[in-house]
This record gives structure tokens, sequence and C-alpha cells, in this order.
């Protein structure tokens, strides 16, 4: 199981509803968040749209799962509060695909790496929230852009595997405006938990209009 | 002067997305504290693209009493939670969104003046960009603008409660709509309709 810090945003929440996944993520809200949240996890996911002031105040939560060797994906912004790197904002080129389709916004990926191995270069990358300046000394390179700024990294430096990239997979796929996103988050979800998940990503209008389940 | 006040869940792009004008002062109110903020000053509480939406079900009663006080209420946000008095916005992934186009049904205060309802199904030619799901109205809510299968996309509610409120099926509305689109038209297009509801939509302005 995969815990999705939820920020009370939709997309979020769709995600974790939807039915190929909803038995591989539990929605943690952040407000709530303590060391109990978190026994018995695998993963933790930071989705893009995070309350990233809330996360900076229980930072020790996520590191000390690390410690214990989880795996943490960040995903989107991030602030050096909480994470030793530079998150900087770009404009999100989100038509390239229609204007400059040979020029995506990642132009050099680390294919071994185990969510990217076997994916296309379409797949591996849809748009961009912003780029890192800097990154931990002891961190890998996975994606750059055509600039060289680092997209995407990862290192083991606290533990477990700690992988962040700028792009947003799951926030994205939550929208369902982008069609090929199952490639990514699928490869995502079982490098996290170790499940592939399988299924359409199906929408129930019962999820919706609900009153909050921890109220 | 407009006193609003926007619901902050601190994601990226949020505080640019509502710049104090001359006519509207706004106050950003975080998401993290456990009981609901006096909105009793505001004439006008925003709901933003990418909102709290389980802080705004914990909020529902001072949302309800912020509406009988007369006042104006905005969300530009999918609600899956049910707090929004009458109305309730669904998720759903059942259309393609290169088929998605924009009809204005009713207009009786003249939003739409000078806005082209183009922008809002194009961005940079692609179709299906501002508007996700679609709202079921209450009975009594007008329907402001309809999708290709007549679902509504924006609704007008003046009736479920003593106050006003405009809903979007999720698309963003503001100043500035972060990462979603830098075509200049869909620019111009958001902003220009969000001040012709500052203009057009709140009633007591507070001077």
């Amino acid at each position: 199981m995969i815990g999705l810090l939820f920020n009370g945003v939709w997309s979020q929440y769709a995600f974790a509803k939807a039915g190929k996944y909803q038995h591989l993520y539990r929605l943690l809200y952040i407000h709530d968040l303590t060391e109990a949240s978190l026994q018995g996890l695998k993963a933790i996911a930071v989705p893009f749209q995070s309350n990233q002031a809330a996360i900076r105040e229980r930072k020790g939560l996520i590191y000390n799962f690390l410690k214990q060797g989880g795996k943490v994906f960040v995903a989107g912004d991030s602030t050096a509060d909480w994470l030793d790197a530079q998150w900087e904002d770009r404009p999100v080129n989100n038509y390239w695909w229609v204007k400059d389709p040979t020029n995506p916004p990642v132009s050099q990926t680390d294919y071994s790496h185990p969510v990217y191995e076997g994916l296309s270069v379409r797949h591996a990358c849809w748009h961009t929230h912003g780029v890192y300046t800097r990154i931990p000394e002891h961190a890998r390179i996975v994606q750059t852009n055509g600039r060289g700024e680092v997209i995407s990294w990862e290192t083991n430096h606290y533990g477990g595997t700690l992988f962040v990239t700028t792009l947003d997979p799951i926030v994205e796929h939550g929208i369902q405006q982008i069609t090929h996103l199952d490639h990514y988050v699928d490869k995502l979800t079982e490098w996290l938990c170790g499940v592939k998940p399988e299924g359409q990503f199906e929408m129930q209008a019962a999820d919706y209009g609900v009153a909050w389940e921890n109220d | 002067m407009i006193k609003a006040a926007v619901i902050d869940n601190g994601i990226v792009g949020l505080r640019e997305s509502y710049l104090d004008q001359p006519h509207v002062q706004y106050d950003f109110l975080p998401t993290h504290q456990a009981t609901a903020p006096d909105f009793s000053p505001y004439d006008l509480l925003v709901v933003p693209n990418g909102t709290d939406q389980v802080a705004m079900y914990h909020w529902r009663e001072a949302v309800q009493r912020f509406l009988n006080q007369g006042k104006t209420l905005f969300c530009f946000d999918g609600w899956f939670t049910h707090w929004l008095p009458g109305s309730q916005w669904v998720a759903d992934n059942s259309k393609k969104t290169i088929d998605i186009r924009y009809t204005l049904k009713a207009d009786r205060y003249g939003l739409f003046e000078g806005v082209d309802l183009n922008h809002f199904i194009f961005s940079n030619g692609i179709s299906g960009w501002w508007a996700c799901g679609y709202i079921q109205p209450a009975p009594r809510a007008e329907v402001v603008v309809a999708d290709t299968w007549g679902r509504c996309i924006m609704l007008l509610d003046e009736q479920t409660t003593p106050g006003t409120i405009f809903a979007t099926a999720s698309g963003p509305l503001g100043d500035y709509a972060y990462g979603t689109t830098d075509d200049a038209g869909s620019m111009e297009g958001l902003t220009r309709l969000y001040h012709n509801l500052l203009t057009k939509l709140i009633k007591t302005p507070v001077s």
C-alpha cells in the first residue's frame, strides 16, 4: 500500500478513488498525518499541489519513514524547507506535442531507472512544473531538460529511496486529460509497492458529493 | 471596495492568481485551522482551483451562514465533497477532450461582455483544457454555460440561498491561472470574465 499525502485537491482524490488504483493508494490528509498513519506502508507519494508548509511541519515523519527503508516519491514543486534541493518555477509548456512535437520538455532520461525502463520518450514526459537548480551531492540525475536543468533525481542517502521529479503524474492522471499516463503511473506504482495496477481508470459518480469520512 | 476571502491550501501559484486592485482586496485564509474562519467581514468568498475540499466540507456550515447574509460565493474548483448548497460537481472521464465545446445558455448580467467563449474551449489550439467533469445544478439554479452534451459547466444560483453562488466545473478564473494556460486569448478571457463577475455580481460591496 502507498500513502498518498492529500491536500484536499480533487485530482488527488479522483486518482486515489479510481478503480485500478484505489486498492494500492491510501489518502493521508496532510493535516491529520501522524506516525501511525504511515504504519505498514511501503511508500509515500507526495503529489503536485501539496501543501509545502504543512509538509515542512511534518518532515520528521517523512525522513523517519525513509530511515526505515521506505520509498518516497515527490512530484511537482517542493521547498528547501523540507527537501535538500532548490526547486524553481518555469513556464508550463503543455502544448509542445502540437506546436513542436520533436522538442519535448525533457531531453535526457535514464531509462535504466525502474520507473522509466521500457517507457517510450512520449510516455516518460508530458510536461514539467519547474526545475531543480540544486540537488544534493549524493543524488543521481534521472531526467534533464534541454538546458541541462534537473527534472528528476534520486538518492538513497536517507536509508530508503527518495525519488523526486517536477513531472506531475498523480494529479494529471486524476484530471484525466492526458490519455497515456497509465504507462508512467503504472510503472511508478509497481516500483513503489511491487504491484502492477490492472484495469481501467474508472470514475464513479457515487464518489462525488460525499461527506468526508474522517469528519 | 470588495472585501474578498480566498481559501488558501498553500498550492503553488495561488496567491499570484488574486491580486489586490482598487476595487477588490483579498485576504488568504489557510486551511490548516481546525475551526472555520470567520467569513462575516467579507463580501465575497473565493474557492479557487485546487482548493482543499476536505476543509470546505468541515466549514460547510460557515459557508451556509455567509450565504444566508446575502453574500457571494465563487467556486472555481471541483467540489467532490458535499458542502456547496444545492449543486454538486462530478468528475467524469467518459468524454474525449477533443469533442468538448461550450455554449452560452443564459447571461442576464452580461458576464460575457467582451469575453470570447472560444478562449475557454481552445488553448494553443487544444480543446477541453479549461473545465473538468460537470455540475449537477440545483433545481432553480441557472445554467450559464453548457458543454457539448448539455451538461452544466458554469452556473449562477441566486435562489437556493439568500446569497449568490457562481460556480464552474473546476474551470479556473482569476488574474492568473498557474500552469493551466499561457495562451494570450485564454488568459485574457478568464481574467476578463473574472472581473466581470466582480463588477456585475457582487451586490453588497463595503465602501
